[in-house]
């Protein structure tokens, strides 16, 4: 790999290849046996897969422990998510340092959803940090061998550090504006939120205007109604078209477990095609493919791309 | 002021299981000003605790005599000893600051041991007013207002975040975790963006220096307010047009048929 580049995310994504990453949530459970048989799905199809943290602040098993066991059984690459939500900077620091020890090469830096939104709503929100500040405590570790107090790390980390978008926000200007402070901080890469909308993901694109930092756009093909539903109300910040939620809702009449499955896959590319299709248009690096739960979509969906 | 609600009877009552002879303590600081701390709110508590078979002895505090000043409360409980004495607890219609100050003065002060139980839950230092109150800041003790176009994000976006907004905001502006919430960040880029300061909306400011905030925190006066000190700050013009136009305020028609509905 070229000198600086320790991913091989970051390595397709600097040769201007378009670059696929999938997604993986670990759970509730004392083992990570669903996520892995995922990644071994994924395998060829996705460059990495990112590990999440925490989602919605549902307090699972930990990401840490979820990438690295991932990464050495299947060799997928994994995208470590990390959140400022349940960590303050000694711990965040403690994590990344943890995650260089591991092998993993990339952190996704996150502010998280608010521990109000989750299964453990009485918990002690931390957010001593923010993403930005998490972003540029890494780029510090990383690039300086320091961390934040400018106490000196032997040996520093070798990971790229990536952070999010949402190009659904309401204040799109806000939002923007947010980035650009990502941006300046030294974020290498971006994966957006998910989106549905062409029209809003172009109004995101011309306000932010042209950035050397690839930016990887989040669609999310649901495995199920259920699925569909549970994003559409719980996961902040999102909005699931209508006429895909009503489709989705159809095929629980559906009584055949497989027919349904064949069902649920035609509604999710008949929607998800012409979105790939359309971005082929757009200043897009990549796509991050949240199918968490359902590799078998991902395949077919890359196939429009190639 | 700190804001602050009774709690529920319940749990009050809980405190007070299996004590018979209980002195109820209002405050006349913001207690007062929340009602629930006043002469009224002393008086119906203590109701209602003699209708639960208790036997209360009511110690009211009036405006300007807070159960947090040791001075203050001290005097009033030096009164009432014998009660004070005689009870299985104390209960204190005030913050948090009041229920300790009241428990350090009846310990080191008095030479007594008595459960000093909270009535009340303080909501946080809040402004605005006469209805609705909003809590804008939270003594962190490094003020980054300076930074931030007036708006503390540390107290009015619900993560504190330094950098905000997060990718929650709803599609009104408002916080992912309350409807009824403004996004802190949101009002910020637009403040900013008012006063021509959006380069500083888009630079990193740094993690808040929690450092400077190591409780608990001490705190010395080299020269305590004096009676002539109070005398002259509260006789004042001001003053008493301020109180005048607090007790002509109304509620605006609209809110209240809110409310109804």
């Amino acid at each position: 790999m070229p000198d600086g580049i320790y991913s091989q995310m970051m390595k397709e994504l600097s040769e201007g290849k378009y670059v696929f990453t999938g997604e993986l949530e670990p759970e509730k459970a004392g083992n990570v046996d669903e996520p892995i048989q995922a990644a071994k799905d994924m395998i060829g199809l996705v460059t990495a897969c990112n590990v999440t943290d925490n989602p919605q602040s549902f307090a699972y098993v930990s990401s840490l422990a979820a990438a690295y066991k991932i990464q050495l059984e299947t060799g997928m690459e994994c995208v470590y998510q990390l959140r400022c939500s349940d960590r303050n900077r000694m711990a965040l620091l403690s994590d990344v340092l943890g995650a260089g020890t591991l092998g993993l090469t990339s952190i996704l830096a996150l502010a998280g959803d608010h521990v109000a939104l989750g299964d453990t709503p009485d918990a002690k929100p931390v957010f001593d940090l923010d993403s930005t500040t998490l972003i540029h405590m890494i780029r510090k570790m990383v690039d300086e061998g320091k961390d934040l107090a400018g106490n000196e790390i032997e040996d520093p980390p070798k990971l790229h550090v990536g952070g999010a978008a949402a190009p659904g926000a309401a204040h799109l200007k806000a939002e923007v504006a947010k980035v650009k402070r990502k941006i300046k901080v030294g974020v290498e890469y971006i994966q957006t939120q998910v989106i549905y909308y062409p029209d809003i993901l172009d109004k995101f694109f011309k306000e932010l205007g042209p950035v050397d930092v690839p930016i990887l756009v989040g669609i999310y093909p649901a495995k199920s109604f259920g699925a569909a539903k549970f994003f559409d109300e719980y996961v902040a910040g999102v909005d699931v078209p209508p006429d895909y939620l009503a489709n989705m809702k159809k095929t629980k009449e559906i009584k055949d477990k497989e027919k349904r499955k064949e069902e649920v896959d035609r509604v999710n590319l008949e929607f998800f095609i012409d979105f790939l299709e359309y971005l082929k248009g757009t200043p897009s690096a990549g796509c991050h493919m949240m199918a968490v739960g359902y590799p078998r979509i991902v395949g077919p969906l890359k196939k429009v791309m190639e | 002021m700190i804001a602050q609600e009774q709690k529920p009877m319940e749990e009050i009552l809980g405190y007070l299981e299996g004590k018979k002879n209980i002195v109820v303590m209002g405050c006349g600081g913001c207690a007062t000003f929340y009602h629930t701390g006043d002469k009224k709110a002393v008086d119906d508590l203590a109701a209602k605790l003699e209708s639960a078979g208790k036997a209360v002895t009511k110690i009211s505090m009036p405006l300007g005599m807070q159960a947090c000043d040791t001075e203050k409360s001290g005097m009033y409980l030096d009164k009432n000893r014998k009660e004070v004495e005689n009870c299985d607890a104390l209960l204190l219609m005030s913050c948090g600051d009041g229920v300790q100050v009241v428990t350090e003065y009846t310990d080191d002060e008095m030479g007594l041991a008595k459960n000093v139980y909270p009535a009340n839950d303080a909501i946080g230092l809040v402004g605005g007013g006469p209805f609705k109150f909003k809590e804008t800041c939270q003594s962190c003790g490094m003020c980054e207002l300076g930074k931030t176009a007036g708006i503390c994000p540390l107290t009015a976006c619900g993560k504190g975040l330094m950098n905000g907004p997060c990718g929650g905001v709803r599609v009104d502006n408002k916080c992912e975790i309350d409807e009824k919430k403004d996004c802190a960040w949101v009002k910020i880029y637009e403040r900013m963006e008012k006063l021509g300061e959006l380069d500083d909306f888009m630079s990193m400011r740094d993690a808040h220096e929690w450092g400077k905030c190591k409780r608990p925190r001490l705190f010395e006066l080299e020269e305590p307010m004096t009676m002539m000190d109070m005398m002259g700050a509260m006789m004042n013009f001001n003053t008493v047009t301020g109180y005048t136009s607090l007790m002509l305020a109304k509620k605006p028609e609209k809110e209240k048929e809110e409310e109804k509905a």
